[in-house]
C-alpha cells in the first residue's frame, strides 16, 4: 500500500511538474489553486497535493515560497538546476537559496549569516564549495566597497551594484568617461552650429552627409581634416531659436555605441547621466527640458581644445571662464590674505606677491 | 565733504544740534568714476564726459556755475575757439557750428550736453533731502504725516498703514531729482537720436571708434541743430543744481555687463540688436532693483523689465546694420532648411523668402536675433505678446543673479580647478547632496571628489551639514550633506574684494613712496610737460615704468570694482 501510494505520488509529481512546465512561464508563482486547476491531482485531494509538492520540494524541483497573505506558493526549478541542488549538502543548499533569493542585487556575507543562522566557519566552507562549483560568484558593490557580496554565477549584477556603465570593477573609470564625454561634445557641437559655406561648399556638404550617415567615419575624418583645412578658418554661426536639428539622447546613444570607443553597449540612462555632467561642466546646454542638447563651443574650438589637452595642464587656462578682478589680483591667490593688514607681519607694503605680479604683467 | 555728498548731516529742530553721518556708498562711488566717464564718453562723446567729470569733481554744481568754469569754456577747447560768445547764446552758437562744423565750438554744447545727460537720467537735481541720511528722512516724513490732523484720528493698524504709505510717497517726492521729464522725445532722451545715424561702429569695434570720433561730433551737432528747429532751444534753467545719478549709471553699466555676457556666445550683430533693446529699456529703468539689499537666493521674485515693442527695437537698430540681416551671410543665423535638414514650417519659408527678396521683414530678423538671445543658458531676453503686439523684456533679477554666480564660479575655477566647478554647479542645481549622490551625478572618482570638497570646505565655499539618524548622534549613523550657499559666499567674497581693492591702493601708495624723490622731480612745475627736455633717458624709462605700474594697479582696482558692482549693486 505504502509503496503503491509512494509510486503513485512520484508519478503524480512528475506529471504535475511537466504540466507546470508546459502551461506556465518559468518564473510563475504557483498557488494551490493553480496546481489544482491543472486537474492532475484527483478529486482535488489537498493532502495528496501537499504530499506531491513536498516531494517535489525535496527533489529540488519546486521551491517553496511564501506568497501574498502568508499563503504557500511554489516556483518551479529547471531540471538542470535541480540536479545541481540535489548534489548540495543541506547547509549549502540553504546558503544557495538565500543567495538565490536576492537575485541580481547580491547579498552581503554577514546578511547570509544572519539569515541562515549558520556558524561562520560552516558558512565560509559552504561559500567556498559553492564558489568552487561555480554556482555563485563574489561581486563588488560600489556603494559598499568593503563588503564581500555574493550572487548566483549566472546573473549579471544590477546597476545598483555596479554603479552603472561608468564603473569598472566598482571604480569610476575616469579615462573611459573622459573619452566618451569628449566624443559626445564633439558630436553635439557638430550638429549645433551652422558651418558657413565657403568656396568649397559642395565638397563640405557631401562630406557632412557622409558623416551623419555613419557615425564611425566622424572621428577619423576630422582628425585628418583640420590639418589641410586650417588655413581658411571655418566660420560657424548659431542656428535660430526653435531649431529642431539638435541631437537627441537616442541619437547620441546610437552614435556612441556605433563609434566603437566603448567596449560595452551603453544605455540611454548612462548617456543621459553623462550629458548632464557635461551640462554641469558648461560644455553643453540642455534645451527643451533636456530632450536635445546644444554645444557651447564650435567644432573647431572643441577640436583644438581636445588636441591641447594631453601636453600640459597649464595650457588649459584659455578655455576657462573669463577671468575677473579677483582671480587676477595677487590677493585673489594669496594664501595669507586673511592675515594681511597694514602694519602687520603681512602687509601690503611687505607683500612679496605684488612685485612679481607687476613684473609679469608689465614685462620688465 | 557735504559738497561731495560724503557725509549726511541733520539738524534737529528741537535741539538745534547738528549730527553728521558718513555716506559710505557715495564714497565708494568715487572709485567708479573712471568707468562712468569712459561710458559717458562712449555714449555721448568726449565733451559730455568732460562735463560729467567736472560735475563729479565738484560733487554737485549749479548750472550757472558750470557756465563760468574755464574748462568748459571755448577758450579751453583744444583746437580753436571760434565761438567766443557766452554759452548763453544758444542759437547763435549752434548756427556757427553748423557752418563751421568744428569741434571747437563746444562751448555752446554745454546746455545741450547737460540736457542730454539729464534726459538720459545720468544727472539729477539736488534736493535738500538728499543731504540727510535715509533714516533721518524717513523719520521726518513719518513725523510730518503723523502730525496731520486726519491721521491723528486714526488708530491701530490703519494708522500704521497710512503712515507707512505716506512716508514712502513723501520720501519719493522729496528725494526725487528726476530731470528726464519733459526732456524725453517720444520716449527717447535727447541726444540719443544720433544713435541710428552713427553707423554700425559701436563699442564692439574699438579701432573704428577713433576714426569716426570726428564725424561723430559733426553728427551730434547736426542732430542738435535739428532739435533746435523743433523749438527746444531753451537752455537749462541756470538755477538748477545738478549731481551725478549713480543709481542710473549702475543700470547703464549693468547693461554693459549683459552685453559682455551676450558677446561671449553670440555674433556681433546679435549683440548689437541686444544693445538696442537694452538701451530702450535703460531709458525707462531708474535703478537696478527696488530693495536696498540684494534679496536672498531663492527669495527673489522674478521681475521683468519694461517691455519694449519689437517695432521700437527695430527702429532703434541701425538701418545700416543690415549685415545682420540679409547682406552678410556670415552674421545671420541661417534659415534651417538651408542645411537641407528639416524645413521648419513657415519659419524656414519666411527666412528663405526674404533671403531672396531682401527687403521686407527686417522686423522678423531682429525678432530672430532676440529669440536667439532668449535661449538657455542665459535667457538674456524673454518674449511677451501683449494684445497681439510682440514685445521683448529682460529679466534683470535673474540675469543679475546669473552674473553673480558667474563671478563666483570664476573664482572657484581659478582656485580649485574645473573639477571643483563641476561639483559646485551640481550642488547649486541640486541643493544638498550626500557624497554618493554627488559622485553619481558628477561622475568623479571618490578620491578626487573628497579632495576637492575638502579644499573647498577649508576655503569656505562648500559646507557640510550633519543629519543624525538617531538621538545618539553617532558619526556612523549620521548623514552628511554637502551644500553650497551662494549668498554667504557672495558676502564673504565681497568683503575680500573690498580688502583686495584697498590692498591695491595701499600698495600703490607704497610704490609711490619708494620712488618718492624721483616722482617729486617729475612733478616739479618746470619738468612737468617737458619731461623729454629735463630727464635723462634712464629717468624717462623709469617714469614710463612707473606710469604703467600705476595704470596697472588702478586698472586692477577698477576690475575689482566691477566685481563689487556685480555682487552688490546689480
Amino acid at each position: 500500500m505504502a509503496t503503491s501510494a509512494g509510486s503513485s505520488v512520484s508519478e503524480l509529481c512528475a506529471r504535475l511538474y511537466d504540466a507546470c512546465l508546459k502551461n506556465f512561464p518559468s518564473d510563475h508563482l504557483f498557488y494551490q489553486q493553480d496546481l489544482l486547476g491543472l486537474g492532475i491531482v484527483p478529486k482535488n485531494d489537498l493532502a495528496l497535493l501537499l504530499q506531491c509538492t513536498q516531494s517535489l520540494v525535496n527533489q529540488k524541483l519546486f521551491r517553496l515560497l511564501q506568497g501574498k497573505n502568508d499563503r504557500l506558493a511554489w516556483k518551479i526549478i529547471s531540471r538542470e538546476d535541480a540536479e545541481k541542488l540535489q548534489n548540495l549538502s543541506p547547509d549549502e543548499s540553504l546558503v544557495y537559496n538565500v543567495i538565490h533569493s536576492t537575485g541580481r542585487s547580491g547579498i552581503w556575507v554577514r546578511a547570509i549569516g544572519t539569515r541562515t543562522n549558520l556558524h561562520k566557519s560552516i558558512l565560509d566552507r559552504c561559500l567556498k564549495s559553492l564558489e568552487g562549483k561555480n554556482y555563485i560568484k563574489s561581486v563588488h558593490n560600489v556603494k559598499f566597497p568593503s563588503r564581500k557580496m555574493y550572487m548566483l554565477a549566472g546573473l549579471a549584477p544590477s546597476e545598483d551594484v555596479t554603479g552603472g556603465a561608468w564603473f569598472t570593477d566598482g571604480v569610476l573609470d575616469e579615462n573611459f568617461i573622459n573619452s566618451v564625454a569628449g566624443f559626445i561634445e564633439w558630436k553635439v557641437s557638430q550638429k549645433s552650429w551652422y558651418e558657413v559655406p565657403a568656396v568649397q561648399q559642395h565638397h563640405q556638404r557631401n562630406n557632412k552627409r557622409l558623416k551623419t550617415a555613419d557615425g564611425n567615419g566622424i572621428a577619423h575624418d576630422h582628425h585628418h581634416d583640420p590639418l589641410d583645412q586650417q588655413q581658411p578658418q571655418k566660420e560657424y554661426i548659431p542656428f535660430p531659436a526653435g531649431y529642431q536639428g539638435y541631437p537627441t539622447i537616442p541619437e547620441l546613444t546610437a552614435a556612441v555605441n556605433a563609434s566603437g570607443i566603448t567596449p560595452v553597449r551603453l544605455g540611454e540612462e548612462s548617456i543621459t547621466q553623462l550629458l548632464e555632467m557635461l551640462c554641469y561642466d558648461n560644455k553643453l546646454v540642455a534645451l527643451n527640458n533636456g530632450e536635445v542638447y546644444r554645444s557651447v563651443k564650435t567644432p573647431d574650438q572643441v577640436k583644438s581644445q581636445q588636441a591641447r589637452k594631453p601636453p600640459g595642464e597649464d595650457s588649459g587656462i584659455d578655455d576657462r571662464l573669463v577671468r575677473n578682478g579677483m582671480t587676477e589680483a595677487p590677493c585673489g591667490h594669496c594664501p595669507v590674505f586673511k592675515l594681511c593688514a597694514p602694519g602687520g607681519a603681512v602687509s601690503p607694503e611687505s607683500c612679496e606677491y605684488f612685485d612679481p605680479w607687476l613684473e609679469k604683467a608689465l614685462g620688465f | 565733504m557735504i559738497q561731495h555728498h560724503l557725509i549726511y548731516h541733520y539738524t534737529s529742530y528741537d535741539e538745534g544740534v547738528t549730527y553728521y553721518e558718513p555716506n559710505p556708498q557715495a564714497a565708494y562711488y568715487l572709485v567708479r568714476s573712471g568707468k562712468i566717464l569712459e561710458f559717458i564718453q562712449e555714449r555721448l562723446g568726449s565733451y559730455a564726459a568732460t562735463v560729467m567729470s567736472t560735475i563729479m569733481f565738484l560733487g554737485h554744481a549749479q548750472i550757472s556755475h558750470l557756465e563760468t568754469l574755464p574748462e568748459l569754456r571755448p577758450g579751453q577747447s583744444r583746437v580753436n575757439g571760434i565761438n567766443g560768445d557766452s554759452p548763453g547764446e544758444e542759437s547763435n552758437g549752434t548756427a556757427n557750428e553748423h557752418e563751421v562744423g568744428d569741434p571747437g565750438g563746444q562751448s555752446a554744447l554745454l546746455h545741450p550736453t547737460l540736457k542730454a545727460l539729464a534726459s538720459h537720467g545720468y544727472l539729477i537735481r539736488v534736493r535738500d533731502a538728499q543731504f540727510q541720511s535715509y533714516a533721518d528722512n524717513a523719520l521726518d516724513a513719518e513725523r510730518a504725516i503723523k502730525s496731520r490732523p486726519d491721521v491723528k484720528q486714526m488708530k491701530g493698524k490703519r494708522l500704521e498703514e497710512t503712515v507707512l504709505d505716506g512716508t514712502l510717497s513723501m520720501l519719493r517726492e522729496k528725494l526725487d531729482g528726476d530731470l528726464t521729464r519733459g526732456l524725453m522725445h517720444n520716449g527717447l532722451p535727447r541726444g540719443a537720436k544720433r544713435r541710428p545715424g552713427n553707423g554700425s561702429g559701436n563699442a564692439s569695434n574699438q579701432d573704428a571708434r577713433v576714426d569716426y570720433d570726428m564725424e561723430d561730433e559733426d553728427e551730434e551737432e547736426n542732430e542738435w541743430s535739428d532739435d533746435d528747429m523743433g523749438g527746444d532751444t531753451t537752455p537749462m534753467e541756470s538755477g538748477i543744481v545738478v549731481r551725478v545719478n549713480y543709481e542710473k549709471l549702475d543700470v547703464a553699466l549693468r547693461n554693459r555687463r549683459f552685453l559682455d555676457l551676450a558677446e561671449m556666445h553670440s555674433s556681433p550683430a546679435t549683440v548689437q540688436v541686444y544693445e538696442c533693446l537694452l538701451r530702450r529699456i535703460e531709458y525707462q529703468t531708474k535703478q537696478c532693483r527696488d530693495s536696498v539689499e540684494i534679496p536672498r537666493e531663492g527669495e527673489e521674485g522674478e521681475q521683468y523689465s519694461v517691455a519694449v515693442a519689437l517695432s521700437a527695437v527695430t527702429e532703434e537698430v541701425d538701418p545700416q546694420l543690415d549685415l545682420a540681416g540679409s547682406i552678410g551671410p556670415m552674421e545671420i543665423p541661417q534659415p534651417v532648411n538651408k542645411r537641407g535638414k528639416r524645413p521648419l514650417d513657415d519659419v524656414g519659408v519666411n527666412g528663405n523668402s526674404h533671403q531672396e527678396s531682401d527687403a521686407p521683414s527686417r522686423t522678423y530678423e531682429i525678432d530672430q536675433h532676440l529669440s536667439l538671445l532668449s535661449q538657455p543658458p542665459y535667457n538674456l531676453t524673454s518674449k511677451r505678446v501683449v494684445s497681439g503686439i510682440i514685445t521683448w523684456t529682460v529679466e534683470f533679477r535673474h540675469l543679475a543673479r546669473k552674473l553673480r554666480h558667474l563671478e563666483l564660479e570664476r573664482i572657484i575655477e581659478a582656485r580649485y580647478g574645473d573639477v571643483a566647478l563641476r561639483v559646485i554647479r551640481v550642488l547649486h542645481a541640486k541643493g544638498k547632496l550626500d557624497e554618493k549622490r554627488l559622485q553619481e551625478i558628477s561622475l568623479l572618482p571618490f578620491k578626487d571628489l573628497r579632495q576637492v570638497l575638502a579644499s573647498m570646505q577649508s576655503g569656505g565655499f562648500v559646507d557640510l551639514q550633519e543629519v543624525p539618524r538617531d538621538a545618539q548622534r553617532q558619526p556612523s549613523r549620521t548623514i552628511y550633506l554637502w551644500f553650497y550657499d551662494p549668498d554667504r559666499i557672495r558676502n564673504s567674497i565681497l568683503e575680500d574684494t573690498y580688502k583686495a581693492m584697498s590692498r591695491c591702493m595701499q600698495r600703490l601708495r607704497f610704490e609711490r613712496t619708494r620712488l618718492k624723490e624721483f616722482l617729486e622731480k617729475t612733478e616739479r612745475s618746470d619738468v612737468k610737460g617737458n619731461e623729454e627736455r629735463y630727464l635723462s633717458p634712464a629717468e624717462l624709462t623709469l617714469l614710463g615704468q612707473w606710469r604703467s605700474k600705476e595704470a596697472l594697479l588702478l586698472g586692477e582696482i577698477t576690475r575689482l570694482d566691477e566685481m563689487v558692482a556685480v555682487m552688490r549693486d546689480y
